[in-house]
């Protein structure tokens, strides 16, 4: 039982995940960060079959870091999509598919557009605007739906975003803990969902880098277990 | 062992006679990999194994029952880490045996528990005991716990779907200090600060979740680990019989006790009555 | 001419049901085997008897073999797994003889039979295995298998058809189980029962599983496995049950050191 969302917005993609592991009714686990960063401007949400999930996002993480430094620029995230579209659709023809959905969210730097993607195991994509996978579908599409609208701005989608997050803990039986990363020009950022004003420390963290820094922005909550995955 | 590193690093060397094919580790190939693992003729291997063995008591009617049915409990905290497990293995509602030991010592340092299928956890870590000795070869220095639970995770992945029944947690003390990882036949992998497995593992979880705290003391810990198994074997048929504690320092584990179920929730129970009777006759006192 | 002339109504019920084809290579031979370890010897037991079902295919059917001079295996569940078993361990024994010009030791035996059934993990021998004889320090050793070849040393351990009626009477009998020792003796130590103890526990728990189970009975052969250095005296001196007969076992390798004895009588037959 899995959740995850996304929207876009201007120049940005938000993209939120549940955070909770475990078998059947027990959860072992309320920290497991479910959002990978798999390029510099580029973010995957995985859910699905628990053990495919993780070994989904390590394997689509490597291919597309080998692409890029075979090439010296990322795959931009329409590519990236399309690639990844690709490896579930062969993987659902194979002998042991991989049972996992996506939402892939990313900047395009070279156009500067934000894209998401809705992805699931049968490798059916999808170019969309905002998106939710798992639980999450039935009760925040039509909440995104009232409030979305195009080229909203960051601390609004972020208003849109919080109002899914408080739908599914309202009406969904299952207990989550929610994580969120903003994916811009900058890089790929995580949000603290409980803080005051997000956005504002944000923009005080990037301010505070050097624009020259090379290294984009790993997201911070749980940042051992990605670099142990 | 010689024998195994030199097979282990001849790479594109395909077993050709049959006295290659008795080089490797058991059913493992002079890579590593597995080989000589008996699949029957049928169009559905899979079927067939659930069709006539019962690792999970999902199918009773099975004629072949493995050991099975536990509770286990590891946890972190300032003083390292306790692993503490009960010792019963059940098939169907028979009691196989109750002097199973659950904790796998991988080596001197490295834990492993078993929850599932005994030979399942039995065999692979078995051999991620080997894979790790290896390493240390190789590199000279001790293999870190996030990468021996990734080995053990890669292996077990590599078998989903075909039937393995294991739940395990690896537990150690490396560089990073102590780590503890939960590595499940699904292919799961996850790095936590508690964990329970098992059918007895939602009772153990009662007791250990309203007692845990990082900053236990050692005894204090030890108490813990101890409380909840005999919690779990009380409450779950499956689990039961003995106790064995086991606490993970930096200098590597030391085998703390083995404890009877039964004996010890009657001393408990007594320790309750006592205090509560102390607790009233205070009041008395007052009053 | 009539002979050829069938009824076509029973030629036609040759295709009225639809013919089933699934794989089962497993059937369930009854039986009853048993392992007791003392201080310097080790004990392996089991009937003779195989049957499926309610027929009964033979009245002798080895379940016990000697494997070295210091171990013997007793195997139970179905005979033809464990008889394919038997064989392909006894060769890898063998070979390993010829690589090392020495036996292989118990423990080792007893990793070699784990890897061998895990190897058939997905197809797995129906076989309990119980594994008896004489440790590298001289002490006697039981080691009891699952069909997937988890494994345990123990001090005895009963399998196979009746070990729901033998096994708690030997955790009574040999880890003392429910018992109190009386006020001011000695406490009880597991594991240190004389032979003659041992083998009285041993034909009352097949004299008893023959009362009340129907698989188990016909004959019975006990193997003992003494350390080197032990007196087999006590062995012959012993009153043997009536019709019991007892002879050496000669050894698979140089001998002089363990030695195996072969004690077997008969059981009830009905």
């Amino acid at each position: 039982m899995e959740c995850a969302f996304a929207i876009t917005g201007k120049d940005f993609v938000l993209i939120a995940s549940d955070m909770s592991a475990g078998r059947s009714i027990i959860q072992m686990k309320s920290n497991e960060n479910k959002i990978t960063p798999v390029g510099p401007n580029l973010a995957m949400a995985c859910g699905g079959e628990p053990g495919d999930t993780s070994r989904f996002a390590d394997y689509v993480d490597r291919n597309l870091r080998l692409y890029h430094i075979r090439n010296n620029f990322p795959l931009p995230p329409p590519s990236a999509a399309s690639w990844v579209r690709r490896i579930l659709a062969e993987s659902i023809r194979s002998r042991s598919p991989y049972a996992v959905n996506v939402l892939l969210g990313g900047f395009d730097t070279t156009t500067s557009k934000p894209h998401l993607y809705w992805l699931d195991y049968l490798g059916t994509k999808a170019d969309i605007p905002y998106a939710a996978q798992g639980v999450g579908m039935y009760v925040t599409l039509s909440t995104m739906d009232k409030w979305w609208y195009e080229n909203i701005e960051r601390r609004e989608a972020l208003d849109v975003l919080n109002k899914c997050v408080d739908e599914v803990k309202k009406r969904v039986t299952i207990k989550f803990d929610f994580n969120c990363v903003l994916i811009d020009k900058d890089g790929v950022h995580s949000l603290d969902l409980k803080s005051q004003d997000p956005i504002a420390e944000l923009e005080a963290k990037v301010a505070a880098m050097k624009p020259s820094d090379p290294e984009p922005i790993i997201p911070s909550s749980d940042a051992p277990a990605i670099a142990a995955a | 062992m010689n024998a195994i590193i030199q097979n282990l690093s001849t790479p594109s060397h395909l077993p050709t006679t049959e006295e290659d094919e008795l080089k490797g580790y058991g059913n493992l190939d002079e890579m590593g990999r597995i080989k000589g693992m008996q699949i029957p003729r049928v169009p559905d291997p899979t079927a067939f194994l659930n069709l006539y063995t019962d690792s999970m008591s999902s199918n009773p009617e099975a004629k072949i029952k493995l050991a099975h049915g536990t509770t286990t409990l590891a946890f972190r905290f300032k003083g390292g880490i306790i692993v503490a497990v009960d010792s019963r293995a059940t098939a169907g509602s028979y009691i196989a045996s109750g002097t199973v030991k659950k904790v796998i010592e991988i080596n001197p340092y490295l834990l492993g528990t078993m929850a599932g299928g005994a030979a399942d956890c039995q065999y692979w870590e078995t051999y991620l005991g080997m894979r790790c000795r290896l390493y240390e070869l190789r590199n000279k220095e001790r293999i870190s716990v996030a990468a021996a639970s990734k080995i053990l995770s890669n292996i077990v992945y590599g078998y989903k779907g075909r039937g393995l029944s294991m739940g395990t947690m690896i537990c150690g003390w490396d560089k990073t200090g102590p780590a503890l990882f939960y590595v499940d036949s699904e292919g799961q992998r996850l790095k936590g600060d508690l964990f329970s497995v098992g059918s007895g593992s939602t009772f153990a979880y009662g007791v250990l979740d309203q007692g845990y705290s990082y900053d236990l003391s050692d005894e204090e810990a030890q108490e813990l680990g101890r409380r909840s198994i005999i919690a779990a074997g009380h409450r779950d048929a499956f689990s039961g019989n003995t106790c064995n504690l086991y606490h993970v320092r930096e200098n590597g584990w030391e085998f703390i006790g083995n404890y009877d179920v039964s004996q010890q929730w009657y001393e408990y129970e007594a320790k309750k009555k006592a205090a509560r009777e102390a607790a009233s006759s205070e009041m008395a006192v007052e009053v | 001419m009539t002979l050829l002339a069938q009824s076509p109504m029973s030629l036609h019920d040759t295709y009225a049901a639809p013919v089933e084809h699934r794989f089962n290579p497993y059937s369930e031979n009854g039986g009853t085997i048993l392992a007791i370890a003392g201080a310097d010897f080790s004990v392996i037991a089991g009937d003779t008897r195989q049957s499926e079902g309610y027929s009964i295919q033979t009245r002798y059917a080895r379940k016990v073999f000697q494997l070295t001079d210091n171990a013997v295996l007793a195997t139970n569940g179905f005979a033809a797994d464990g008889k394919n078993f038997v064989r392909r361990l006894k060769q890898s024994l063998e070979w390993y003889q010829h690589n090392h010009h020495k036996q292989m030791g118990l423990k080792a035996i007893a990793r070699l039979i784990q890897t061998m059934l895990y190897g058939r993990r997905f197809f797995p021998y129906y076989v309990y295995n119980i594994l008896g004889g004489i440790e590298e320090d001289g002490s006697g050793a039981v080691y009891s298998f699952d069909p997937v070849g988890s494994y345990e040393r123990e001090a005895c351990r009963a399998a196979g058809a009746a070990q729901a009626l033998v096994q708690p009477f030997l955790d009574n009998q040999i880890y003392f189980k429910n018992q109190q020792p009386e006020p001011g003796a000695e406490p009880f130590v597991p594991g240190r029962l004389p032979l003659s103890t041992v083998l009285g526990l041993v034909v009352d728990s097949f004299t008893s599983a023959t009362e009340r189970h129907i698989e188990v009975g016909d004959g019975i052969e006990i193997f003992i496995v003494m350390a080197k250095g032990r007196s087999p005296e006590s062995l012959l001196d012993e009153k043997l049950g009536e019709g019991m007969t007892i002879e050496e076992v000669p050894p698979v390798g140089e001998g002089g050191e363990e030695r195996t004895f072969l004690l077997s009588g008969p059981l009830k037959r009905d």
